[in-house]
C-alpha cells in the first residue's frame, strides 16, 4: 500500500514538473493503448466468431462458382476486413501525434523560460529550472509514447493483414 | 515658427530705426554729402574734447602725492587691527577646544549610547521606508528624521521622551509585523479612481482589499490596485477579508524587501489574450486558418452522419431508395435487370465513381490544413527571430529582456500551428474513417448486396 502511494506521488511530481501539455500526453497515450487493447482483444475473441460465421454462410451455400457467388465472397471479406481494421487508422494517427504534443510542450516550455527571462532579466538560472522541465519532459514523453505505440501497431498492423489474408483463403471456390 | 519670424524681423527694423533717430537727434542729415560733412564736423570737436581733458589731468597731477601718502595711513592702521584679531582668534580657539573637551567627558558612557541610537534609528527608517505596516500606520519617518537629525548636529541633544518612542516605534514595526489587520484607508483603482476602502494587511508581507492585491509605494505613500491578479488566490483573499474568527487559506507573497515582488512582476507576463496578439499576422492568419477547419470538419461530419445512416437503413431494406449514396447505385441493377455480370460490374463502377466525390469532399482540404498548420507556425517563429536579430543588430545583444520578449512571440505561433495541427489531424482521421466505410460498402459489398438480393427472389 505504502509502495503504491509512494508510486502514485512520484507521478504526480512527475506530472506537476511537465506542466500541463503532459496530461494531454498522457490522455492521448491512455486513448492509444485503449484502443490497441480493443484491437488486441478482437483479434484474440470474437474475431474467430466472424470468420467462423462468414465461413458457415459460405460453406451453406449451394454453388460458389457463378458471378452472384463470387460478388458475395467479395461482400464477405470487405465486411470482415472492416472489423478488422477498424480504429487501426485511428491508432496510427494517434502514434504520430505523440511526438507533436511533445513538441507543442516543449515550444510551450520554452515560451514559459523566456517569460520568466522577461520577468526577471535572465539573472536566476533557478526559476528558469520549471520552464526547461515544462519544455524537455514532454518532449520525452512523447516520443516514449509514440515509440511505445509505435511497436504496438506494427504488430496489429501485420495480424489485420494476416487475419485478412487467412480469411480471404478459408473462402475456396474450389467445392 | 513663420509668423514668429516676421515678428521677431518687424522688432529688429523698429529697434534699429529708434537707435539711429537716437544718434542723429541733434544733427539730423538730410542727404548722404551732409552726413560727410556732419561725421568731419563731430572729428574737429571730438579734438577739442581731447585737449581738454588733458588740460584737466595736468591740473590733478600736484594733488597725486597727497592721496597716495593718506592711503599708505589708512593699510598700516589695517595691518594693526588685523593682528589684534588674530591674537584674539587664537585665545578663543584654546578656550573652544577646551569647551569641547569638557563635553566629551560630561557626555562619558552616554556618547556611546547616542551611536547606537543613532544607527539604530537609521536601521529603523530604512525598515519602514519598505514596510507594508507603513500604509497602516504613515507619517513615522518624520519623526526620526528629526531624531537623526538632532543626534548627527554637535549642539542638540535628544529628549528622554524620544529616545522611549524610537523604543516603541521598533516594537510597534515588530508586532504589527505578525499580525493581520484590517483598516481603512483610499486604494488607487487601475483606471485612476481612488476610493476609501476596507484594507487587511497579512504580517508585513501583502496587502488585500475586496479580494484583490494591492501594491503598496512607500516613497509617495500610496496604495494601488494590482492590475493583474494571482486569479487562483484572489477568491482565498476575499474569504480572509470575511472571515472573522479561526484559521483561513490565503496565499502570501514574501518575495523582495517588502513583499510582492513576484506580484508586481505578474503585470509584466502577459494573458493568454495577450499571447496571442503577440503571434501577430501569422498567428491571426492561422487561427483563421484553424476556425475554418473546425466549420469543414463540422459540416463534414454532419454529412457524413446524414450519409452513412441512411446507408445503414438502406442495407436493411430490399427496394432501392435514392435519397442515399448506396440506393442509387442498387438502382442501377434494379433498372438492367438483364444485362450479363461484367456489364453490370462496369455500370456498378461508374455510379460509384458518381458518389465518390459528394463522400470525400472536403477531407483532404482538412488533410492539408493538418499539414500546413505547423508550417505556418514555422513561418511565424522565422519571421519572428528575423525581428529579433533586427533588434540584436540596432540594440545589441546587451538587453536581454528586449529579445526575449520578441522570441516568446516567435514561439506563439508555433504553439498555434501545433494548436490547429493536433485536432485537425484527429478530425480528418476520424472522417475520413467514416467516409471509407460508406465507400467500402459501396465499392466492395454493393455487388454482393445485389447478388444477395437476386438470389433471395
Amino acid at each position: 500500500m505504502l509502495a503504491l502511494m509512494d508510486a502514485i506521488a512520484a507521478i504526480n511530481a512527475f506530472m506537476d514538473t511537465g506542466g500541463p501539455i503532459l496530461k494531454w500526453i498522457a490522455a492521448l497515450t491512455f486513448v492509444m493503448w485503449t484502443l490497441i487493447f480493443e484491437r488486441v482483444w478482437y483479434f484474440k475473441g470474437s474475431l474467430k466468431g466472424d470468420v467462423q460465421s462468414a465461413l458457415d454462410t459460405w460453406e451453406a451455400r449451394k454453388e460458389r462458382k457463378s458471378w452472384n457467388a463470387h460478388q458475395v465472397r467479395y461482400a464477405l471479406i470487405s465486411r470482415i476486413s472492416e472489423k478488422i481494421n477498424g480504429n487501426m487508422d485511428m491508432i496510427a494517427t494517434m502514434v504520430a501525434l505523440c511526438p507533436l504534443l511533445g513538441l507543442l510542450g516543449t515550444v510551450t516550455g520554452m515560451i514559459e523560460v523566456f517569460n520568466i527571462l522577461a520577468v526577471t532579466g535572465g539573472g536566476d538560472a533557478k526559476s528558469m529550472a520549471s520552464g526547461v522541465s515544462q519544455a524537455t519532459i514532454p518532449t520525452m514523453a512523447g516520443m516514449v509514447a509514440a515509440l511505445s505505440g509505435l511497436f504496438a501497431n506494427t504488430f496489429l498492423t501485420r495480424t489485420a493483414e494476416n487475419e485478412a489474408q487467412l480469411l480471404a483463403d478459408h473462402l475456396t471456390m474450389d467445392h | 515658427m513663420n509668423m514668429f519670424a516676421k515678428r521677431c524681423l518687424i522688432v529688429a527694423a523698429v529697434g534699429l530705426f529708434g537707435a539711429s533717430t537716437a544718434f542723429a537727434q541733434d544733427d539730423q542729415a538730410k542727404s548722404l554729402d551732409e552726413l560727410l560733412k556732419m561725421v568731419q564736423q563731430s572729428k574737429i570737436s571730438e579734438s577739442k574734447e581731447h585737449k581738454q581733458r588733458e588740460a584737466e589731468f595736468l591740473r590733478d597731477k600736484a594733488n597725486q602725492q597727497s592721496n597716495l601718502n593718506k592711503a599708505k595711513a589708512t593699510k598700516a592702521a589695517e595691518e594693526r587691527r588685523s593682528e589684534e584679531l588674530e591674537k584674539k582668534y587664537k585665545e578663543q580657539e584654546i578656550q573652544v577646544a577646551a569647551k569641547r573637551k569638557q563635553l566629551q567627558e560630561r557626555l562619558g558612557s552616554l556618547k556611546e549610547l547616542f551611536g547606537h541610537l543613532t544607527s539604530t534609528a537609521g536601521d529603523l527608517r530604512s525598515n519602514i521606508n519598505t514596510s507594508v505596516v507603513s500604509a497602516q500606520y504613515g507619517d513615522r519617518t518624520v519623526f526620526l528624521d528629526e531624531l537623526i537629525d538632532k543626534m548627527n548636529s554637535a549642539t542638540k541633544l535628544p529628549k528622554i521622551e524620544e529616545i522611549e518612542k524610537l523604543w516603541y516605534e521598533m516594537q510597534r514595526e515588530t508586532v504589527e509585523g505578525g499580525k493581520i489587520a484590517s483598516f481603512t484607508g483610499t486604494v488607487i483603482k487601475p483606471n485612476g479612481d481612488k476610493l476609501t476602502q476596507t484594507i487587511v494587511r497579512i504580517g508585513n508581507y501583502n496587502l488585500v482589499s475586496d479580494g484583490k492585491y494591492l501594491t503598496f509605494d512607500p516613497k509617495n505613500g500610496k496604495i494601488e490596485e494590482l492590475v493583474r491578479q494571482p486569479d487562483a488566490f484572489t477568491a482565498n483573499a476575499a474569504a480572509l477579508q470575511n472571515a472573522t474568527s479561526g484559521f483561513t487559506k490565503t496565499g502570501i507573497d514574501p518575495t523582495g524587501p517588502a513583499g510582492g515582488s513576484l506580484l508586481q512582476a505578474l503585470i509584466n507576463s502577459p494573458s493568454l489574450e495577450e499571447r496571442w496578439h503577440q503571434g501577430g499576422t501569422t498567428g491571426y492568419v492561422i487561427t483563421a486558418v484553424g476556425a475554418f477547419a473546425l466549420l469543414l470538419a463540422l459540416i463534414r461530419f454532419f454529412a457524413l452522419v446524414g450519409i452513412s445512416s441512411k446507408v445503414s437503413a438502406q442495407l436493411k431494406q430490399e427496394k432501392a431508395n435514392p435519397n442515399n449514396p448506396l440506393g442509387r447505385v442498387l438502382k442501377v441493377a434494379e433498372d438492367n435487370p438483364n444485362v450479363d455480370g461484367e456489364t453490370l460490374e462496369l455500370k456498378l463502377e461508374e455510379a460509384v465513381l458518381k458518389e465518390r466525390p459528394a463522400i470525400e469532399s472536403g477531407l483532404q482540404l482538412l488533410k492539408i490544413i493538418s499539414m500546413v498548420a505547423p508550417l505556418l507556425g514555422l513561418l511565424g517563429t522565422v519571421t519572428g527571430m528575423i525581428v529579433t536579430f533586427q533588434a540584436i543588430t540596432i540594440f545589441g545583444a546587451g538587453d536581454p529582456k528586449a529579445m526575449a520578449g520578441g522570441i516568446s512571440g516567435a514561439l506563439v505561433t508555433t504553439v498555434l500551428g501545433l494548436i490547429v495541427a493536433i485536432p485537425t489531424v484527429l478530425l480528418h482521421t476520424f472522417l475520413n474513417g467514416k467516409a471509407k466505410r460508406v465507400l467500402h460498402i459501396l465499392e466492395e459489398q454493393s455487388a454482393g448486396i445485389i447478388a444477395e438480393n437476386a438470389e433471395k427472389k
